[in-house]
């Protein structure tokens, strides 16, 4: 059985007509299933366990990367696919998976092409794409024995698993999210690129674990709040994610 | 800025792994198995298991191991390179080097001692035994 969880945002009238258009396509695939919503009655993570337990075939995330980050956070494991249908703003994550638009979604999840890949975990808190922070305030010590310290202020530092388009590499980096790696990206001094509107960055890390330690409060993403010492770690083959063929890996 | 170089190398890192950008500081014993461009500071030790570009600008104290080098910036530390190391004019060694081909441009600071590989050059020997016996 397929389970679609749709983002609270999608209860938005304007939304409607693309459910519509979403519901008939995949009815016409075959891949009718459940919808789940997300809200403040229920969890997530009790969402995505309970429809696991009940025989779910497949997690379908239906909205942004954020909803994707939400449902990635309660996956057990890679036993159950997580499928996308990026509706609106913010879907760089499918768009990495090579998953563009609504309908051609539907269609990916028919095709089902699946992929496992890893994810990133800082304390208990799993990621697909990246966490960012503009603290400078701790040292990033990184297993194979050195230390990475900032000599200026400021600067955006993310954690990159899955590379998005937002994030302009430097030539010649290849980023696999199925090598096992996390990278450390720390922004360029210079401005974003005007033309893209994308970060530019100076300075590139590859690691399995690190430590973060730092003496006040540090905040990734809006969400996570780091104080004192804390792990980061690359999780290889986590998460199966159905994929399209324009996938950037 | 990673197009751009200002140190007149031949190299040509079409893969890198690691970038050690000119606002950080690298403390502690850094391995990479991958391709390495150093812009800023890096103390304790490098080792690189492929090439290595420390540009100019940057300021290594740490001893340096690599399969292939090119030098546009400080180091002091003593340097060994497996292949072929090229020292640019705008290098500044304290240090002895070892290395199995090198180059050194007009303009470099280069203060220790420098040997050359001693595999390379029983190869080398080899290879010269092996083609005056080709000539007879």
């Amino acid at each position: 059985m397929h389970v679609y969880i749709y983002d609270t945002f999608l209860g938005d009238k304007k939304f409607a007509r693309t459910l519509a258009k979403i519901e008939a396509r995949i009815t016409d695939l075959g891949l009718s299933g459940k919808i789940g919503r997300l809200g403040v009655a229920k969890k997530t993570i009790d969402l995505v366990k309970d429809e696991i337990k009940r025989g779910a075939k497949t997690i379908i995330a239906v909205g942004n990367d954020e909803t994707v980050e939400k449902i990635v956070r309660c996956m057990p494991g890679p036993e159950t696919p997580l499928g996308i249908i990026p509706i609106g703003k913010d879907n760089l994550i499918a768009e990495s998976l090579g998953i563009t638009a609504e309908l051609p979604a539907c269609d990916i999840l028919s095709a089902r092409r699946v992929e496992r890949v890893g994810l990133g975990v800082i304390g208990d808190f799993h990621f697909l794409s990246k966490i960012s922070t503009t603290a400078d305030n701790f040292t990033l010590r990184l297993d194979s024995g050195y230390s990475i310290e900032l000599k200026r202020r400021g600067p955006i530092i993310s954690i990159v698993n899955l590379v998005t388009a937002d994030l302009a590499l430097p030539e010649g980096l290849r980023f696999n999210p199925r090598d096992g790696l996390l990278r450390l990206l720390i922004e360029a001094r210079e401005k974003k690129n005007v033309i893209f509107s994308r970060k530019n960055f100076e300075s590139v890390f590859a690691f399995t674990k690190a430590t973060v330690i730092c003496d006040k409060p540090v905040i990734f993403n809006n969400l996570i709040k780091v104080n004192g010492a804390i792990e980061i770690e690359a999780k290889k083959n986590a998460l199966s994610v159905i994929v399209g063929k324009n996938r950037q890996f | 800025m990673f197009s751009k170089t200002n140190d007149n190398s031949v190299m040509n890192l079409k893969e890198v792994e690691t970038i050690v950008g000119p606002s950080v500081k690298v403390k502690g014993d850094f391995h990479c198995g991958g391709n390495i461009i150093v812009e800023g500071e890096v103390e304790g030790s490098l080792i690189c298991g492929n090439m290595l570009q420390i540009k100019n600008g940057s300021k290594i104290s740490a001893d340096v191991s690599a399969k292939e080098a090119v030098i546009g910036g400080e180091v002091n530390g003593d340097i060994k390179v497996n292949g072929y190391l090229e020292i640019t004019e705008t290098a500044k060694i304290l240090g002895d080097v070892e290395a199995g081909i090198i180059s050194i441009a007009k303009g470099a600071f280069f203060n220790g001692n420098c040997s050359m590989t001693k595999d390379r050059q029983s190869n080398g020997k080899e290879e010269k035994k092996t083609a005056e016996r080709g000539e007879q």
